[in-house]
């Protein structure tokens, strides 16, 4: 039997000559060189590549802006939980979402950038100010409460043996994190003006019919909450599987993914009496709209992703997952919760531009627009995606903070219980 | 048990506060005239409107009974404002009145009061000329596309591309008065401002004179397309404002246009 063993890791040792790792990376880098082939054509030839129209001005970019942000959310909550409600032990799934709320906002700052028209003149924003305009404060917020994910990152960056020779560096990192709950206030302020706000950039267009709705911010902000928190439990879930270390106790990731899916809970009723109410009689365009997409062209995306498997489903998993003691259902509860945001905003987005724009005093305009994405489009879109996974992978490979307790979850054990993961006792 | 009768003068105290009350009064009906009875009516809208108090309150009137469909404002505006194919500034609009009978709108930017694409602009590259008349800065704009998402009346039309094609109606239907504009922002309808701009310094009245009148309007055949100040009674537009039932785009919206369609089921 030991033998066996003896044999099998050596074998394996063996097989891991090129670390799994480095696999990985090099399988990233190809859509990375594909999105980064995709992006320069991009800029080089403008937007004209790409298959938006002026009917369906905003497409993919967008739909992945809205989800890398929505994603994100986890670190400002979860770092308010830890720093301003004092639930210290939330602190290391704080950092973890920290770090994918950086990768997040670094996304979305990518699309942004694609997306506009003019990238040479990004900077319009913070010097040109137009306070009445949603994207203006979306804007500010974003790249200020970037700037705030940055500070928080750094002192973890630092830490890295490879600054040893910079100790003014390192200095600076531990003075800015005895910062972190000052951090964590500017944070929650920015992250919750900019949540509703990209809500209210949608909410605010009097014109089309089915985005001109009050509960738009509400709503924006409550489903990126609830998957915000989910998508940071799903990630470390996977980083501790493969891993073979505990970053987080399990206890906390049961715990945090019962609060989204209780959050995910509220964000359906909302949803389902935003839905009902508005749609109680009829509204030039905005019943059209909702009509393809409760039982449309739209119908059988929304109701099994963003209603069923990742609004329904994905909140009795994650809510039953703590009773049962349950990883996977954790696992898979956590990643519809994340399915069922990036289907809400692709809804929200792609229904904007297919309903009529009424031109006439009497009948509804031909405006009815077409959008699938163009080759660039999706080149740049998976590229980001891979270049954020690979940044993701490296950093918790390598951050000092990331490395967890060295010890391994006992494999008869289905379902570990909280004493079996010793809470690591401070540093 | 008869109740008290008390007769006497009225004192000088009540005969003023009477007077100031029937006053304020008065002054308050005529206000809530102005706000609520006016907006029924272009005309005594421009005349107490705060823009651009002392000077034009410029508008188009579009006559949907006597427009044809000839396109031809479509053409000489693509002329004219060397716009690329395919992302014109002013589109036709084929429709049917209730009893099937064909009818053509043709479609210019609002130039709006309350214009959400002036709101929504992150970098006030859209804005509100003296004038009241919404302007682009093709300098500042980066490209964002909000107000095209904005936009209720889709007037706005985006560069995709560098236009560097040639303009199929320049010469038959004008020749090209501004520069092209650079590719990555959005553009849209001027109301020729390049002409009206010009107005006072060659003596010319827009509306009247063809040089200082929007392309769109100096070209129609059928004088269905008409601009002017509608502070001034004598202008083309007040003209022919004057008398009609007016309707604008979406007026639910509450975006206060400045172009007035004359419906066409009027018998002349």
């Amino acid at each position: 039997m030991t033998a066996k063993k003896n044999r099998l890791q050596s074998i394996g040792a063996k097989a891991r000559a090129v670390p799994l790792f480095w696999w990985w990376v090099a399988f990233l880098l190809i859509p990375i060189t594909f999105g980064l082939v995709s992006g320069l054509w991009v800029f080089y030839k403008g937007l004209g590549v790409t298959n938006l129209t002026d009917g369906a001005p905003w497409g993919l970019w967008i739909v992945l802006d809205l989800s890398c942000i929505g994603l994100a959310a986890g670190a400002f909550s979860l770092s308010a939980m830890t720093y301003l409600l004092g639930r210290k032990e939330y602190q290391p799934l704080a950092r973890i979402a920290v770090f994918i709320g950086l990768l997040g906002y670094s996304g979305a700052l990518m699309c942004l950038i694609l997306d506009i028209g003019r990238p040479d003149r990004f900077w319009h924003g913070w010097v040109y100010w137009n306070i009445h305009s949603m994207l203006w404060e979306v804007t500010m917020c974003i790249t200020l409460y970037f700037s705030v994910l940055a500070l928080e990152v750094f002192p973890m960056v630092v830490e890295l043996p490879l600054f040893n020779r910079f100790k003014r560096l390192q200095h600076f990192g531990h003075s800015v994190h005895h910062f972190a709950p000052v951090l964590a206030v500017i944070g929650m302020c920015l992250s919750l003006l900019h949540q509703s706000s990209l809500g209210g950039t949608y909410g605010v267009v009097v014109g089309r019919a089915s985005l001109f709705r009050a509960t738009m911010p509400l709503l924006f902000i409550v489903s990126a909450v609830a998957s915000g928190m989910a998508f940071s439990v799903h990630m470390t879930l996977i980083v501790q599987w493969l891993k073979k270390r505990t970053l987080v106790p399990l206890s906390v990731l049961f715990e945090v993914g019962q609060m989204a899916g209780a959050i995910l809970l509220v964000y359906l009723y909302m949803r389902f009496w935003d839905t009902t109410v508005g749609n109680y009689g009829y509204s030039p365009g905005r019943t059209e709209a909702f009509t393809s997409l409760m039982s449309g062209s739209f119908a059988i995306s929304f109701w099994s992703w963003e209603i069923i498997l990742g609004g329904l489903l994905a909140a009795y998993l994650l809510i039953r997952a703590r009773q049962a003691q349950s990883v996977a259902m954790l696992l898979i509860g956590s990643g519809l919760t994340m399915g069922g945001l990036v289907a809400n905003r692709l809804h929200t987005t792609l229904l904007a531009f297919t309903e009529p724009l009424t031109e006439s005093p009497a009948v509804t305009s031909p405006l009815v627009s077409h959008y699938f994405p163009a080759w660039t489009e999706i080149g740049t879109g998976i590229g980001i995606v891979a270049g954020l996974t690979l940044i993701f992978s490296l950093g918790m490979r390598y951050l000092p903070a990331y490395q967890g307790e060295p010890v391994e979850i006992p494999e008869e054990a289905v379902a570990p219980t909280v004493s079996a993961v010793p809470v690591p006792a401070g540093d | 048990m008869s109740t008290p009768t008390r007769t006497r003068e009225m004192t000088r105290r009540e005969f003023i506060l009477l007077a100031a009350g029937m006053g304020i009064s008065l002054f308050g009906a005529d206000r809530l005239y102005k706000w609520f009875v006016a907006h029924e009516d272009p005309l005594g809208e421009a005349a107490h409107s705060e823009i651009n108090k002392n000077g034009p309150y410029w508008a188009m009137v579009i006559d949907l009974q006597t427009c044809i469909g000839c396109r031809r404002c479509v053409y000489a505006c693509q002329a004219t404002n060397d716009t690329a194919n395919g992302h014109l500034w002013n589109i036709l609009l084929e429709d049917e009145d209730t009893f099937a009978k064909p009818v053509f709108i043709t479609r210019p930017c609002m130039h709006c009061e309350h214009a959400p694409c002036v709101e929504v602009c992150p970098v006030q590259a859209t804005f509100h000329r003296e004038d009241g008349l919404v302007a682009m800065d093709y300098d500042r704009c980066i490209g964002c596309r909000y107000c095209m998402v904005a936009c209720p009346y889709g007037v706005r039309v985006f560069n995709w591309e560098e236009n560097d094609g040639e303009n199929p109606q320049v010469p038959t239907w004008g020749e090209p008065e501004v520069p092209r504009r650079p590719r990555g922002v959005v553009e849209k309808c001027t109301f020729c401002a390049h002409r009206l701009d010009k107005a006072e310094e060659r003596g010319l009245i827009p509306g009247k004179d063809p040089a200082a009148t929007p392309a769109c309007c100096v070209i129609c055949p059928t004088e269905a397309r008409v601009f002017g100040d509608l502070r001034d009674p004598s202008s083309p537009a007040s003209l022919k404002l004057a008398g009609r039932q007016s309707v604008v785009l979406r007026s639910d919206l509450g975006t206060n246009p400045r172009v007035f369609y004359l419906l066409p089921n009027e018998q002349a």
